[in-house]
Formats: structure tokens, sequence, C-alpha cells
């Protein structure tokens, strides 16, 4: 057992810390910006007073109870990192899991004086020191801040029982699936289904406005990170939600368990189907199989963006039906969404359609990225010794990339149009497909920037992408909260992406915006197909 | 023209302090329409070299050709005449074996269907199922499916058999064979050595990234030497003192001695005139003649005893 925790931690001595130290910085940052932000009382009521008019925001971000500062930053920061942490525990989950299983290393470890619990057990306190120690961090993070010590527990505490509830989730995907990638598809989509759950919940939630706080509606008290924000750290400090997430941390853990226990090596809950025995016309050809490759992924990808395009269509118009004439709010909502104009359903399309730039460019980024692990893999080698070229090849995954980011952004920008034709609002529809179309120049930047790093940089490509991702959503969401200097704001494509209707008086801007983001992406991919012909093949 | 013509081979990987020569000045001449065996210890530089020839490795020096087109810049026109079939061979999880034989041979022109049918059930395996479930062997089933059911100028196999039964080993080597009688040109790397002594004309040895032996099989045994276990009244220090004679030791009262293939006349001769009560003579064997140069500490130094190791 020591030496298979051991080796675990050796295994994640890189990639944990990331998440753990990623997550608590980021936590201490957004505290800090806030607090120094919204440092008075009479700003902090007249944002939570617009947050509590704008079910949208609330969706986005939580529910707010009171007017202290504990209560803005954990409203602002917890559902978000809730999310991380989430994350942060199902690939866990799945890394010892499902994914040492398919790769055969269990089968090493089992065959040694090891019992068949102990794989299981191992990654079950690994998981739990983890989060504990991402406790530890965090509530140093929120009295970073000049927080209460209380509050800053319970926040902390908040975080881990999210995190626990998430590892049992995790540890049970990896029982019932067949593939790692399968285990991690399912472990993420229901993290972001409990962020779902509770956005909808909170927006549907009846407001209070003189004690500025919300209470949620039922879909909330399904999710793991709803329960979280029930906990109102700093005000109500109620630690009895949580014990929701602790129970579901035991249920599903319990099961992974009683599964495991029982449960062949490299057996699934859900059962492998018998596949075709000869291929269908279009696995022919380099495009034909990064297509077959990606489908079932961009199946998810297309899934996640119909949602979100018809939830932040049918919130739009409630954001529009609440009248603002306080300017102040305005310049409030406008930082929240990161745009200069004045009009308050724009900003909010603008802001929801840059988080569908950004999951488009995930789905991109993810077809393309693809090739790396064909490479590694070795099947590349195979492939490449039949007449198809590397640039080709290359090209073949780009193509499919590109589809994929076209996709999700047109999927999105068709369902909040239904949504808002549904209510009577065309032309907030046409608008919002406008929207979602400019984002896409943005996501290509971030393929192609993946495509250079597989060509230039294969063995760093995977890491360095998502990196660069990583910063350039940080910069593009939280720029302005963590008050970054001009020239890092700039870095971003995020930041470049103009808000539709262009305004008439930079209507130049707008489209040169848009070239210089194509012509960036295309250049990338160019070089890309240029370089990757003239390297060796590097498993 | 010669299949492949590879002269003074260098492949370097990575820059500086921390690079490795992997090939270091190798030949290798395989002759259109024969197979060529291609030995060498683990790390010795096979897969190295194949990879510069399918062009998936830039050389760092020295000369590669492939139906005399240069691999790297050609890789396109080679490929289209090319089956390949990689040591350790990892295929597509979420793919059927038999979609990735076809998305395989279609890359190449397309299968033939009859042939693929045929070494579907030769090789037994089953195509319906997802190369996730696959064994080792299953998954070299799949790529020799590939390789051989669209008809290629030249086959290269970089350890074939090595998950596959006996069963399927003779299976193998009757496919070889024909695409062999086609007129086809292979190059098999291999460990198993009584697969190369059944199919191969010539082999190449290596070793540390060089050439160490080439030539058919019957002038590399000229090289090795018989093993004699002797029952004899000679003495041990006459025998030892005849020329050709090597490492002789008595093992419970027989002479045990190796002899230089050319000198067997002489050493025969000697021990016919003392008298003998018992005679094993083995033959060299391409084992020995494997081992012998694995087995030496330099490629350049004396070859020691086989039995000494």
């Amino acid at each position: 057992m020591i030496q298979l925790l051991a080796l675990r931690i050796r295994r994640d001595r890189v990639i944990l810390p990331i998440w753990i130290f990623g997550i608590a910085l980021l936590l201490t940052a957004s505290a800090a910006s806030v607090s120094t932000t919204f440092g008075d009382e009479a700003g902090r009521r007249q944002i939570l007073q617009l947050a509590l008019a704008t079910p949208a925001l609330i969706a986005l971000r939580g529910v707010p109870n009171g007017v202290e500062l504990g209560s803005a930053v954990y409203f602002q920061v917890y559902a978000f990192l809730a999310v991380a942490v989430g994350l942060m525990n199902t690939f866990l989950a799945t890394r010892h899991g499902r994914a040492e299983e398919e790769r055969g290393q269990r089968e090493l470890i089992t065959a040694a004086p090891v019992r068949r619990m102990t794989p299981i057990l191992s990654t079950i306190i690994l998981g739990v020191g983890a989060n504990l120690l991402l406790g530890v961090l965090s509530t140093a993070g929120f009295a970073a801040a000049g927080l209460p010590l209380g509050g800053s527990l319970v926040g902390a505490a908040a975080l881990v029982a999210a995190g626990l509830a998430f590892l049992g989730v995790g540890l049970l995907a990896s029982e019932l699936t067949a593939s790692s990638r399968a285990a991690n598809s399912l472990g993420a989509t229901l993290v972001l289904i409990a962020y779902a759950l509770r956005g909808a919940g909170d927006a549907l939630g009846t407001p209070d406005l003189d004690r500025l706080t919300l209470s949620a509606a039922w879909p909330s008290w399904l999710s793991p990170i709803g329960w979280g924000e029930q906990a109102f750290a700093f005000t109500a400090d109620d630690l009895r939600p949580l014990t929701l997430s602790l129970a579901l941390a035991v249920l599903t853990g319990g099961a992974a368990l009683v599964i495991a226990a029982r449960r062949d090596l490299g057996a699934s809950l859900l059962p492998e189907r018998r596949r075709p025995a000869s291929a269908g016309r279009l696995l022919g050809s380099t495009l034909g199989l990064a297509w077959r490759l990606q489908w079932p992924s961009l199946l998810g990808w297309t899934v996640g963006a119909a949602v979100l395009g018809a939830v932040s269509g049918a919130l739009a118009n409630s954001v529009g039906s609440a009248t603002f004439e306080n300017s102040a709010i305005n310049d409030v909502l406008q930082s929240l969404a990161h745009t200069s104009r004045d009009d308050v359903v724009t900003a909010f399309i603008a802001a929801i359609m840059s988080l569908v730039g950004i999951l488009a460019a995930a789905a991109g980024l993810q077809a393309m990225l693809r090739l790396r692990d064909e490479e590694t893999g070795g099947r590349a080698e195979l492939l490449l010794s039949g007449p198809p070229r590397r640039g080709g090849w290359l090209l073949a995954s780009a193509g499919v990339a590109t589809a994929s980011t076209t996709v999700v952004i047109v999927v999105t920008g068709l369902t909040a149009w239904a949504a808002f034709l549904a209510m009577r609002e065309p032309g907030l529809g046409a608008q919002s497909i406008g929207q979602a179309l400019v984002e896409l120049p943005m996501a290509m930047v971030f393929v192609s920037i993946g495509a250079v790093a597989l060509a230039v940089l294969p063995r760093i490509s995977i890491a360095a992408t998502w990196a660069l991702f990583a910063i350039g959503v940080v910069i593009g969401l939280f720029g302005d909260l963590l008050q970054l200097p001009d020239a890092a704001l700039e870095a971003s494509p995020i930041r470049h992406v103009p808000t539709v209707p262009f305004p008439a008086d930079d209507l130049g801007g707008a489209w040169a915006d848009i070239g210089v983001l194509t012509a960036i992406a295309a250049a990338l991919i160019a070089v890309a197909t240029w370089a990757v012909q003239r390297r060796d093949l590097t498993a | 023209m010669d299949a492949i013509e590879v002269l003074g081979l260098v492949k370097v990987f990575g820059r500086g302090r921390s690079s490795t020569r992997a090939l270091d000045g190798l030949d290798l001449t395989v002759r259109t329409g024969e197979v060529h065996g291609f030995l060498g210890p683990n790390g010795a530089g096979k897969s190295t070299t194949i990879r510069v020839l399918l062009g998936q490795l830039r050389s760092s020096g020295g000369s590669a050709s492939v139906f005399g087109r240069n691999p790297w810049d050609d890789s396109v026109a080679i490929h289209r005449d090319l089956a390949y079939v990689p040591g350790d061979v990892s295929l597509w999880p979420n793919l059927s074996g038999g979609e990735i034989i076809d998305l395989l041979t279609r890359l190449r022109g397309g299968a033939d269907a009859a042939l693929r049918t045929r070494l579907l059930g030769d090789f037994q395996l089953d195509p319906t199922k997802k190369a996730r479930s696959y064994s080792k062997g299953n998954r070299q089933k799949v790529a020799l499916i590939a390789a051989f059911a669209r008809r290629a100028e030249l086959y290269v196999f970089d350890e074939p058999t090595s998950g596959l039964d006996p069963v399927m080993e003779s299976v193998f080597r009757a496919e070889v064979e024909r695409v062999t009688r086609d007129g086809a040109t292979v190059l098999l790397s291999s460990h198993i050595l009584s697969e190369v002594e059944q199919l191969c004309e010539r082999v190449t040895i290596i070793r540390a990234g060089r050439t160490v032996e080439s030539g058919t099989l019957a002038s590399l045994r000229h090289l090795t030497r018989t093993s004699f276990h002797v029952g004899t009244a000679a003495a041990a220090d006459d025998i030892a003192r005849l020329p050709g004679v090597h490492d002789l030791a008595t093992e419970a009262g027989q002479l045990v001695f190796d002899v230089d293939t050319d000198s067997m006349t002489g050493v025969l001769a000697a021990l016919t005139a003392a008298g003998i009560t018992s005679l094993t003579v083995t033959p060299p064997s391409l084992e020995e003649l494997f081992l012998r140069h694995y087995g030496d500490p330099k490629p350049d130094a004396p070859a020691v005893p086989v039995d000494a190791r």
C-alpha cells in the first residue's frame, strides 16, 4: 500500500501540484482582487442588486448572500473554482483507475503480492490527501485576502467537499466505462452537469432584494456545487449542506469499491459492443480516419453547445427585461462581461458567446492534439508507412479540428437564435448567431497554435498548448478582475473578438480584428504543415 | 537495381552532449526478389534503420535508397509499393480489426477482397472486435493481414512473429514464400533464428549501429566453428596444438573443443589416427553466429567462445 501510494505520488509529482497550486493561486488572486475592487459596501450593494435582477449572472456565478465582503468574494469565486476542483478529482481518479488498467500497468501491479483492492484504496488516499492540501491552501488564500478565518475554513471546506464528491464520481466512472477516454468524458460531463444544474436552479430561484440573497430552486439541490454554495461561507457558515457532498462521495466511492471487488481485471459494467468487420466508405484516407476518431467526441461537444445556446438565449431575455437606469450598474456589468458596449443584453450575449468561443476552441484543440497521441501511441508509424504524407496527415486533423470548432459555434448560435425566436426576439437571435460566428477566428488561433506545437515541439506540444490556452482564457475572462497590464490583456486572442453588432464608428476596426485573427490562424497552420514534413517522427 | 541500398548510414538523436549515435556507418544491401534477414541484438539499430528506410526519420549521414529513391524525399512514391509491419503494433483502440485492415490497405489502393477473406481465415482473426481488446498476437495479425492483403513490391517486417504461436508462424512463412514467388522483396528483422534460416537467402548482422557481417547464410557459416565432443586416446595437448582448434577442455573424460570450419580435415585426420571411442559434432548454427557477434564486448574484438559466456 505504501509503495503503491508512493508510486502514485511520484506519477503525479508534476500534474497534481499544478492543479492544487493553480486553483489556490486563482482563488487567492481573485479574492484579493474582489476585496480591492469592491472594497466599499455601497459598491457591493449595487453589484449584488444588479446580479439578483440578472438571472444570467446568477447562473454563471452563484448565489449571493448579503453585502459582506467575504460573501461577495465567495459569490464571485466558488462555482468556478468548484468546477476546477471537480475536474482535478475526476481526472485524478481516471489517471490512476481506468487509464492505469488500460495501459496494462494494473496487470503488472496486481501480479505482484498486492491485494486486489490496494490500487483503488491508494488512489482514494491520494485523492483525499490532495483535496485536504487544497483545503489548507484555500483557507490560507481566503485569509490572505483579509477575510475572517472561520469563514475561510468553511469556504475551503465547501471546495474540499465538492472535490471529494467528484473523486467518488470519478472512481465510479472508471469502474463503469471500458476506456480511459470514456471515463474522463463521463467524469468531466458530470462536473459540467453539476455546474449547469446549480446554474439553472440559482437562476430560477427567488431573489430576496432586502437581504440581498436568493433561495435557489430545486435543481441547485441536485448538485455538489450547489450544496457548496449553500454553505454560504462568511455569513451563514452552514456546514450542513456539505454533508450531502460527503454522502455522495461515500455512496459513489463505495459503489466503485463494490464493483472493483467483484469484477475481472479489464472488465467494465458498461460492455463493449461488437464492431463492423469491414470499414465504411469514409474510412480510407487520413481525413476519413481523423473524422472517424473525432466524431464521437464532437457529438458530446455539440450536445454541450446546444444546451449552452438554449440556456443563454433564455437567460438573455430576462436580462433584457430588467431595466437599469443606473449607469454605474452598467459599468459593473461591462466589467464582468468585458465589453465596452453600454447595452446590457449585448454585453450579456458577448459574454456568453465568448464562453462559447472558448468551448469551441477546446473542442478544436482536442481534435488537433489527438495527433500527438497517434504519434506517441505508434499508430502514426503504421499509418505513415503507407502513402500519406505527414503534411497531409496534419492537415487532415486541422480540417477536422476546424469542423469541430465550427460545429460547436454554429450549433450554439442556432440554438440561442431558436430560444430568442421562441420569445419573439428575432433581432437578438440574429445578433447571437453573429456574435457566435465572430468567435470562430479566435478559436482557430488556439487550434493553429496547437498545430504548430505538434509540428515544432512534439514532445511538449500537449502540455504547452493547453497551458497557453489556459493562460489565454484566464487573461480573456479574468484579466480585468486581476488588473493585468494592457500588454498582457492584448496578448490574448479572446480580447480581440469584436462585439456584434459592430459599432458604426469602428466598422473597420472590427473587421480588421477578424481578418488579423483569421490570417494568423491560417498562417500558423501553413507553417505547421510545412514544419511537420521536415521533422522525425518522435514517439 | 537493388531494392534497398544503404551505405555508411548515420543517425544521431538529440544534440550536443546528450546525443546518441543510434546508427554509426551502417551498410545494408537487399537485392530485388530476395528475403533478407536483418539481425542484431536489442538496441543495435534495426528499427531505427527501418524507420529511416520508411522516411520517418531523417538520416544524419551516409546514404539510403529504396527502389533507387531517397526515402525522406520520395516517401509517398516508395510507400505505394511497400507494406510494413512494425515490431510493436499499436492500433486505434476504437476501431475494429476489420476496419483497420481496410483503412491501411485502402491507403495503398485497396485490398484484394478474396485475399483478405482467405487471410482472415488463415490467421484466425475475429475482425469484429475493437482493437482495444486484441492481444499482442492479434494486433500483429491485423498488421500482417493488412500488409499481405494487397500486393507490394517490398515487404518490411520488424520482428513480425514475436507474439504469434507456432501455427501462425507457419502461416506467416507460407505468406512470405507466396509473395516472394510473385517476385516481391522482403526485409525481415527477426530474433527467431529458425525462421530466418528457413526463409532468408542472405542476412545482415548489425551491432551498435554498424554492420558486422553480411552475406549468404552458407558463406557466413564458414566463419563459424564446429564444436566437437570426442572420446579419444589422443593427448589433449596434441589436439590443442593443431591449427584451428580453440578452447579445448576436458569434460567427463571427453575432449570438448571448437574447430574453425576450414581446419576440420586436419583435426579429423589427427583424431582418427589416435582412435575415437565416441564423437558428437555440432554443426555451426545461425544461433552460434548470432551469439558470437552479440556476445562480443566490441564488434571488432576477437571472437569469444560461445560457452564462455
